[in-house]
């Protein structure tokens, strides 16, 4: 039985903090310290609009994704790896990037020497992708508007939009659900349990709450500040604002998992979280008997 | 002296005994085992390599714990079917490395009757022969498997890593494992989160990411039936220990 508390919603973290970036988007102001200072010799994510994986070398191009879409990022990890020799490899993507990402670590397949070439994994908590025309037909159903969408954010447990002409626009869970990518309906690990960091993008955009979960996280993020005192400035987040992102995951989980209960109902194969998985390799889904476990490698 | 023998005596006894055979491959999965350099030598004081045709000079074939086989089975090849036979006495356990010997891999596309052997036309991986059934234990996907693949499932075969090595037993009866499986398996049952990682486990290039759609394209000329897509798909199997909640 699932029971929809903090543990299972957000996952099992360090600490939480809310992070200013001095007028610019502290996520990136970290990325851009950390390849200036050669904590990463790269950053692996994906364009602002989110149409394309990425690459990102120098410190001055750092640019993330500010929309809920982000595909394909982990088909640049052979390349990135293999061919470039990157060897300290941050990694910018929503949580089922980083799925693939530990499987490749964990088992080897796919990408050789996965497992020592990455330095660091931050998601960021992801509501559901959507590509562009699921982007055009989701403003048209919800606000009868053609215009893009700059980036999301969240505010007071809901999911809002910044449109390019500036307004925002609160997106009811509800309709989002249905224009999300269909894999992203059955997800249960909106808040990228199984990265070092979790990235929560917040109102202001120069504001942003920072999950930090692992030793690794921990440890980079106290190192950057020793090396550049006062560039983002960390402080404790409130009890309100873990909450308010609390309330948002319970909704959208509960959504989900009426999705995955009617594809049971139908007799249709369900997601990894239920044994009776693809055929041959439905055996093992649930093979493990642990209570609890996440794995950062 | 005498407990100086005894004890290397108990040594030689307890390490695993592999050995690696070939049959029609182009031998780059053995070459993937040489890639594990430095990470080799870690592994060395437990295992003791005790054939291969490519590293040892012996030509007989000595009794062994764990036989690594490239290559699918070419029927009209004696040398195969004597190999065959060798490989049904002396291994204890065999493991099948690499596309062709796993899936049939490139071998698949192969219709025989050509120079320089044109009588070479049967070719049978190593999983689909019931001579062998109840010896093929695991299967490894890969056109070659990564070196660190191999790394880590030697590691795991050691310690009896069940949790690490049952994707790889249930592989075994995997058939076709191409690019069409990732379509059916995943894509078409609404599991494909378009994560990317099937277009850089293939070793072709034949899946592709379609930008539009974020979904992986699959061309099927170009796609050698290694089974690396399906196997790094995370939604295929579960990618680490998952969480249980009771």
């Amino acid at each position: 039985m699932v029971s929809l508390d903090r543990r299972f919603l957000i996952g099992n973290f360090r600490g939480a903090f809310v992070v200013e970036g001095k007028g610019k988007n502290p996520t990136e102001s970290i990325f851009r310290l950390m390849l200036k200072h050669q904590f990463i010799d790269g950053l692996l994510t994906c364009s602002k609009t989110g149409e394309s994986p990425k690459l990102i070398l120098k410190s001055d191009e750092v640019e993330l994704p500010s929309k809920n879409t982000c595909f394909g990022v982990n088909s640049l990890l052979k390349k990135a790896i293999q061919k470039y020799r990157f060897s300290r490899l941050a990694v910018y993507a929503p949580a089922c990037t980083f799925d693939g990402l530990n499987k490749t670590q964990y088992f080897g397949i796919g990408c050789n020497w996965t497992k020592t070439a990455i330095s660091l994994k931050v998601g960021f908590l992801c509501p559901g992708l959507l590509t562009e025309n699921a982007f055009n037909a989701e403003l048209a159903d919800i606000a009868g508007k053609s215009t893009g969408v700059k980036r999301f954010y969240f505010d007071g447990g809901n999911l809002f939009y910044l449109l390019e002409d500036g307004a925002s626009l609160k997106i009811p869970l509800s309709v989002h659900h249905h224009y999300t990518n269909s894999a992203c309906r059955y997800c249960l690990n909106m808040a990228a349990k199984g990265t070092d960091i979790t990235c929560v993008n917040l109102k202001e955009e120069d504001r942003v709450l920072l999950i930090v979960r692992s030793e690794r996280g921990w440890s980079t993020l106290a190192h950057l500040q020793k090396t550049a005192p006062g560039e983002v400035l960390f402080r404790k987040a409130e009890e309100e604002l873990l909450a308010s992102v609390e309330n948002f995951l319970r909704e959208k989980i509960l959504l989900n998992i009426a999705d995955i209960v009617e594809r049971v109902e139908l007799g249709l194969p369900v997601p990894k979280w239920n044994d009776n998985k693809l055929r041959k390799f439905y055996r093992i889904w649930n093979s493990v008997d642990i209570n609890f476990e996440e794995e950062v490698f | 002296m005498f407990y100086r023998d005894k004890l290397s005596f108990e040594e030689e006894d307890f390490k695993l005994k592999v050995g690696f055979l070939h049959f029609s491959s182009c031998s780059g999965c053995q070459v993937a085992f040489l890639d594990m350099f430095e990470e080799a030598v870690e592994i060395l004081d437990t295992v003791e390599l005790v054939y291969s045709n490519m590293l040892t000079k012996r030509r007989d074939i000595p009794r062994m714990d764990v036989a690594f086989v490239e290559g699918a089975l070419c029927v009209e090849d004696p040398h195969h079917i004597n190999l065959l036979r060798e490989l049904g006495k002396k291994a204890k356990m065999v493991v099948a490395v690499g596309g062709c010997a796993a899936f049939g891999g490139v071998r698949r596309l192969s219709c025989g009757n050509q120079l320089p052997q044109p009588q070479h036309q049967t070719f049978v991986p190593i999983t689909e022969v019931d001579f062998l059934k109840t010896k093929v234990k695991y299967a490894i996907p890969g056109c070659p498997p990564n070196p660190s693949l191999l790394y880590s499932f030697l590691l795991a075969l050691l310690e009896v890593n069940e949790d690490f090595l049952l994707p790889f037993e249930l592989m075994t009866s995997s058939t076709k494992a191409s690019g069409f499986d990732i379509i059916s398996e995943v894509v078409n049952k609404g599991f494909c989160v378009g994560c990317g990682t099937c277009s850089t486990a293939c070793p072709t290039r034949a899946i592709s990411f379609n930008r539009e759609c974020g979904k992986p394209a699959f061309n099927a000329n170009l796609c050698v039936h290694c089974g690396s897509c399906l196997a790094a798909c995370p939604q295929s199997f579960k990618p680490y220990p998952q969480p249980v909640y009771v």
